[in-house]
């Protein structure tokens, strides 16, 4: 999944080449948080989870149709720590990096608002390779939707606004490794300030 | 089933997918690890537990320049470090012995000082180990530091010496993490003579087990 999505990544500004006027692309600047990463009992429950972490996104669509739905390709790239959390304790298990690749549809709402959806792929980028990260970073299928509004600043440049949720299946070798069995379900949810070129 | 009801079910379908937990394994497969001595109160006896707390990490070591020590500790180190997925123990090496948490030597071990508890090791032809735990009278602390030996009792070219002072480096730490008695099983790198290159599943479980309990010795010093 990752590689077609890198292909598509490559194909698109290829084949936009034709209709550069039509395509509008972003950069925003925000924040995401997540649900547990894990839910462990040993003697006690432990739990690890990712702090709120800063989060560039960056992304580019084409009209498809004539109905205001446009085909895009987003890319996310977050980094923030991890802990784990055992009877009201907490560690500080080091930096995670976090990078996600959408391919994504989206449409018109009312006016300035607009939904997407979009699915694709997670990469978790340990610091270090220790824990439950001990044989390395795991990449995972994403699935995700949002909201964007977008108010003109500028004769080209939109003001853009994202509300975002994903979601995905979260396990490493590492965790296969030591008997867990099954995934752990991931929710996240973004909230990012950027601007747009529009194609207008 | 109409248009509106097929988006509600796949959503409730994609919210059911984001919200399972992961299934934790089942962790039975360790062993008896705590130090039954006599009882303070001079009737019965006293299971003594401990592990390094996490406001004593990185434990501090410091290693005699000798018998391979200095070859042998990290990776022993990093061999225990394996049985932890959430940072319960990590140590590091120091230079100053007067500020460890843990002294690692080559030789045999000194004569048995009154208070302390020595756990043998590895009684091979090559080499033996030993570790010496220094507890206070009503069972409560472990004195700083805590002393372990690594002894060549063989020629330095003897064949198998090399692998019996990494084996008996990595068992003797075993002991200065927390696992203050040996496993009854041969596999087991925590046998009382061990055979085996590094911790077993079963010495890997004892760890992590070790260290989400609540000990009932706190270090103190040095």
């Amino acid at each position: 999944m990752p590689k077609a999505i890198l292909l598509l990544a490559l194909c698109l500004p290829a084949s936009a080449t034709g209709v550069h006027a039509q395509l509008e692309y972003h950069a925003r600047l925000g924040a995401v948080g997540a649900s547990r990463l894990l839910r462990d009992v040993i003697v006690d429950e432990i739990t690890v989870r990712q702090s709120i972490a800063p989060m560039i996104a960056l992304g580019a669509t084409l009209p498809v149709g004539a109905r205001g739905y446009r085909v895009g390709l987003e890319g996310t790239l977050a980094s923030g720590k991890f802990h784990s959390s055992e009877s009201g304790s907490d560690t500080d298990l080091g930096t995670l990096r976090i990078a996600t690749l959408q391919l994504g549809l989206e449409g018109p709402i009312y006016r300035e608002f607009r939904w997407r959806v979009g699915a694709g792929g997670i990469r978790y980028w340990p610091a270090d390779k220790e824990g439950i990260f001990r044989e390395g970073g795991t990449t995972r299928f994403l699935a995700g939707a949002g909201v964007d509004y977008r108010r003109p600043v500028l004769a080209k440049w939109d003001l853009m606004t994202s509300l975002g949720y994903d979601f995905h299946r979260f396990s490493t070798d590492e965790l296969e490794a030591r008997n867990f069995s099954q995934t752990q379900g991931v929710s996240r949810i973004s909230l990012s300030v950027g601007l747009s070129r529009s194609a207008r | 089933m109409t248009a509106r009801r097929r988006w509600i079910a796949a959503a409730l379908v994609l919210v059911g997918a984001a919200c399972g937990d992961i299934a934790t394994p089942i962790r039975i497969d360790f062993y008896e690890w705590r130090l039954i001595v006599p009882a303070a109160s001079g009737t019965g006896n006293d299971s003594l537990t401990f592990h390094w707390p996490k406001d004593r990490l990185p434990v501090r070591i410091w290693v005699e320049d000798a018998a391979s020590l200095p070859a042998n500790v990290p990776p022993a180190i990093a061999a225990w470090r394996r049985a932890f997925l959430y940072d319960e123990f990590d140590a590091t090496i120091v230079s100053d012995s007067a500020s460890a948490d843990v002294i690692v030597r080559a030789g045999g071990a000194p004569g048995v000082q009154f208070s302390r508890v020595r756990l043998h090791s590895a009684l091979a032809s090559e080499c033996a180990g030993a570790t010496d735990l220094d507890i206070s009278d009503d069972h409560t602390q472990l004195r700083l530091p805590v002393r372990m030996y690594i002894d060549p009792r063989s020629d330095p070219n003897a064949p198998g010496l090399p692998e019996c002072l990494a084996l008996t480096t990595t068992h003797e730490l075993g002991h200065a993490l927390g696992i203050w008695r040996h496993s009854g099983v041969a596999t087991d790198l925590m046998f009382a003579d061990p055979a085996v290159a590094g911790p077993s599943e079963r010495d890997l479980a004892t760890a992590e087990v070790i260290y989400h309990l609540t000990p009932n010795v706190e270090p103190v010093g040095p």
